[in-house]
């Protein structure tokens, strides 16, 4: 009966969202294993010599080898963890700490709400790449600075939408009648909010992946972000652009994966969008 | 015989939804004649106001339609026509009014720019047309944006601008949803007279009887995406041939309905099922037998009017009629000497309207003036007014939602009263089960969780549902069974006092009538006291104890319902009495109100 009901619900699911938006949405989730297990699925050691420097791709070494001889596939499959899972993080800090604080503004309202929004409307309108790019530098380069320093400027964006969520869901009929029923504290926010909340923050995380991970890149790639044996995919590209003419494969093709993760991250973005519609 | 306007043959409409085909028009027929007002009748659902979408070419393109028979304009075949003669056909043929006038009107232009775009003319036939349509001053109204206007100037621009072009049909699905009673009987008044000077022929469109019959020549009922009946109003409401029909016409509640007892009402729907090779109302009927499940009844002349009728045993129902039992009246007992449960005396209530700024003083509208109601415990107050009179504030009031300026609000018990909303599927959270949501109120006794299911299935009983519908979400119920989850919500733990805010006003006709009949039998049951906040005037006096009507802001009269309606003191109780549609009363009443 239950697995009956999970065929059901996994085929209307599909219908709404269309069959290219569950295909990104599968994406993104392989993407994700990959990133986990990428020490396990590179063919070559990815920080080690394997053969002559700048071959071109071929059966042997599907992306070619860089400048030392590295295996260039090996390194971008390293690379997406790199690059994905420190996306997916800063995602997840701003979600949690914006929708926590969003929450809190949009239940509370008066005074907390003002103050929360002020300090949201100052965050919103500072230039937020550039202070961001200025706190790495004075923070000193490395991954973990470049997070906090992107989580402090995202999660503003999580807190705006689930404050406005929640409060134009506090004047629907429903948890007006939930408040006349006696439902009140954690448990108005948590059943009767927060679940009507949710749709629009998890479309604007999966939608928003897209961008961390472009600025994260583009961190990297102006040397602020993971120092340089790392194979972070901007990085990558950023050191191998002046190859660009000669040994085209080493900025072109992990520019090229950032761009399909970044779609396909888009894609499955629209795709919960158009599946959580209607629910 | 004139060649008919409008001739729709074999006319079905297929449309995809959740992935399945539902077959929302099937092998509709019927012709109009020029000047002919056809009113299209059904409840939600029947594929009355898909007729009207067809016509215009707005079938939802995302739901695939797939359209097969005939429809032909003034000689033009619309189905499968290429697009030029489409849009030709929707310039010059065929114009529509919509529910929402507010929302067909351009909020960024003029009045005047929008009827010269859509028909060309000139300053002087515009403000002409203006004023035919009895709008007083109609330069300043040209010159004005949509904002600017009230609904029902709104809904006498778009006429104009749809009659203007001379089309040969007008679809008018529903055009008095948005207007109050007084404007709705006037606007109505004014479609008909403009029908028959110029010739249009008019498709209403309407889930209320009450209208079809004060405006059409001819009804047309349609059950499931089928007709069911069809013929002149008075033949069809007078001497309905189809048992729907005459179930329909039997739960219509106006002045004359019978006040004292439960109102007669159809077996509710459930479910979308198709209806296949059988009857579509068959599930419904209550003289279907074994042949009506498997034969589809073709639509033949009717036995009891010149009109047609899809029944195969329509000869039975006379007979099947008068055999319908009456409903026991309600039990009588004495309110004048009960407690009493809700009390407003000298209530105002201002808010503050027009832009808040950093300086300037603050506008501020007054919504009540000095309002005192007394309802007693077991009794009943329909509170009746137009939009805008402030019948929703003094509800809101009353239970607490919103402090009154002034006066005080005074309530029987601790807890704040219940309410019953408008909208039964939006005052219900789509993603908590029924029975979390009813169950709710129980939460503050802390009950063992046997107690607490056996409570809410109770109250789902109590209200007619099964107590299995406890583990059913929100969207697997009808708008019926939705309605009925809010009042056991309500009554789960039953409170001294009952609000109800506008609760018939999404529902069609025969489910208004169950809903009455509902609330009638909880209110006896449990003894409570009802405050009952409705725009009908009909629904008022069937419902309550006592009528008081509110006009901006003033309780202007309030009294026994049957002697307010008979003898009503103020002029404003007069023109809302005038203006109530009533099934017998036929067009004169309609007349009788003209603006």
């Amino acid at each position: 009966m239950s697995a009956l009901k999970a065929y059901v619900s996994a085929v209307e699911f599909l219908r709404r969202a269309g069959w290219l938006e569950s295909a990104a949405i599968a994406g993104v989730l392989i993407v994700t294993l990959i990133a986990v297990f990428a020490r396990w699925l590179t063919p070559f050691a990815p920080d080690l010599r394997v053969a002559e420097p700048y071959l071109a791709p071929s059966v042997m070494h599907w992306f070619g080898t860089d400048e030392i001889g590295r295996d260039l596939f090996s390194r971008i499959v390293l690379g997406i963890q790199y690059t994905w899972l420190p996306g997916l993080a800063i995602v997840v800090f701003s979600f949690a700490i914006g929708g926590f604080i969003g929450l809190i503004a949009g239940a509370m309202g008066g005074r907390i709400d003002l103050a929360i929004e002020r300090t949201v409307d100052l965050f919103v309108v500072l230039p937020a790449t550039l202070i961001a790019l200025a706190m790495v530098v004075a923070l000193g380069p490395g991954l973990a600075n470049a997070m906090i320093a992107i989580i402090v400027f995202w999660w503003p964006v999580y807190a705006r939408i689930c404050r406005g969520e929640i409060r134009r869901l506090s004047a629907l009929p429903h948890v007006e009648a939930a408040r006349i029923s006696g439902v009140r504290g954690p448990r108005l926010l948590l059943r009767y909010l927060l679940p009507g909340a949710m749709p629009a923050l998890l479309v604007t995380a999966t939608l928003d992946i897209a961008n961390v991970i472009m600025t994260l890149s583009a961190m990297s790639f102006l040397g602020l972000g993971q120092p340089a044996p790392a194979p972070e995919l901007g990085a990558m590209t950023a050191r191998a652009l002046e190859s660009l003419t000669v040994y085209w494969w080493l900025p072109i093709l992990p520019a090229a994966v950032i761009f399909l993760v970044c779609l396909l991250a888009n894609l499955a973005g629209d795709g919960l969008r158009a599946a959580l519609r209607g629910a | 015989m004139t060649e008919p306007v409008l001739a729709i043959k074999n006319f079905s409409v297929v449309l995809i939804r959740e992935g399945r085909a539902f077959r929302v028009l099937d092998e509709i027929g019927f012709s109009v004649a020029p000047g002919e007002i056809v009113a299209l009748v059904g409840e939600s659902g029947s594929g009355k106001s898909t007729i009207g979408l067809a016509l215009q070419g707005l079938l939802p393109q995302d739901s695939r339609p797939r359209v097969t028979g005939s429809i032909r304009i003034a000689g033009t075949e619309l189905v499968g026509a290429p697009g030029q003669v489409l849009r030709m056909a929707r310039r010059r043929l065929i114009r529509a009014i919509s529910q929402d006038p507010m929302g067909a009107l351009n909020p960024t232009m003029t009045i005047r720019r929008q009827l010269r775009e859509s028909t060309g003319a000139d300053d002087q036939v515009i403000e002409e047309w203006l004023r035919r349509t009895g709008l007083r001053d109609p330069a300043r109204i040209a010159g004005s944006l949509p904002h600017r206007l009230s609904g029902g100037q709104c809904q006498r621009v778009l006429i104009a601008m749809s009659m203007m072009a001379r089309p040969k049909l007008l679809i008018a699905d529903e055009p008095t949803t948005a207007l109050d009673i007084t404007t709705q009987a006037q606007f109505l008044y004014l479609l008909r007279n403009l029908a028959r000077a110029q010739q249009t022929a008019v498709l209403f469109v309407t889930h209320d009887l009450n209208f079809a019959v004060s405006l059409a020549d001819r009804m047309l009922v349609l059950y499931a995406g089928r007709i069911v009946e069809i013929g002149a109003v008075a033949d069809v409401a007078g001497n309905p041939a189809h048992p729907y029909t005459a179930g329909l016409l039997a739960a219509r509640f106006d002045f004359d309905s019978d006040r004292a007892r439960p109102l007669p009402t159809l077996p509710e729907r459930h479910g979308d099922a198709d209806a296949g090779h059988g009857c579509a109302f068959a599930p419904r009927c209550t003289m279907a037998r074994a042949d009506c499940r498997a034969i589809r009844p073709p639509l033949r002349s009717a036995p009891v009017h010149p009109g047609a009728v899809a029944c195969l045993h329509a000869e039975e129902l006379p007979l099947h009629t008068k055999q319908r039992s009456v409903a026991e009246p309600w039990p009588v007992r004495a309110i004048a000497g009960a407690a009493v449960a809700l009390q407003l005396s000298g209530v105002s209530k201002s808010f503050v309207s027009g832009r808040q700024l950093l300086w300037g003083r603050h506008r501020s509208a007054q919504v009540l003036r000095s309002i005192d109601l007394t309802i007693k415990l077991g009794e009943c107050v329909a509170l009746v007014g137009e939009s805008g009179a402030g019948k929703t504030t003094i509800l809101r009031m009353a239970a607490g939602l919103l402090l009154p300026d002034s006066g005080t609000v005074f309530r029987i018990d601790v807890v704040p009263p219940q309410l019953v909303y408008q909208d039964p599927v939006s005052a219900l959270t789509p993603w908590l089960s029924i029975g979390e949501q009813v169950g709710e109120r129980l939460r503050v006794f802390r009950i063992d969780p046997d107690m607490h299911r056996r409570l809410v299935g109770e109250a789902l009983e109590l209200v007619g549902l099964d107590r299995r519908v406890m583990h059913a979400l929100p969207r697997e119920l009808s708008v019926g069974q939705c309605q009925r989850a809010v009042i056991a919500r309500a009554v789960v733990v039953p409170p001294k006092v009952l609000l109800c805010d506008e609760p018939l006003s999404a529902l069609d006709v025969s489910l208004a009538a169950t809903t009455l009949n509902l609330l009638g039998d909880i209110r006896r049951r449990l003894g409570m006291a009802m405050l009952f906040v409705t725009h009908d005037l009909a629904a008022a006096r069937i419902v309550a104890d006592r009528v008081a009507v509110l006009q901006s802001g003033e309780l202007v009269e309030d009294g026994d319902p049957d002697t307010l309606i008979m003898a009503p003191k103020a002029a404003y109780t007069r023109s809302l009495i005038a203006a109530m549609p009533r099934l017998h009363g036929g067009n004169r009443r309609l007349a009788a109100c003209r603006p």
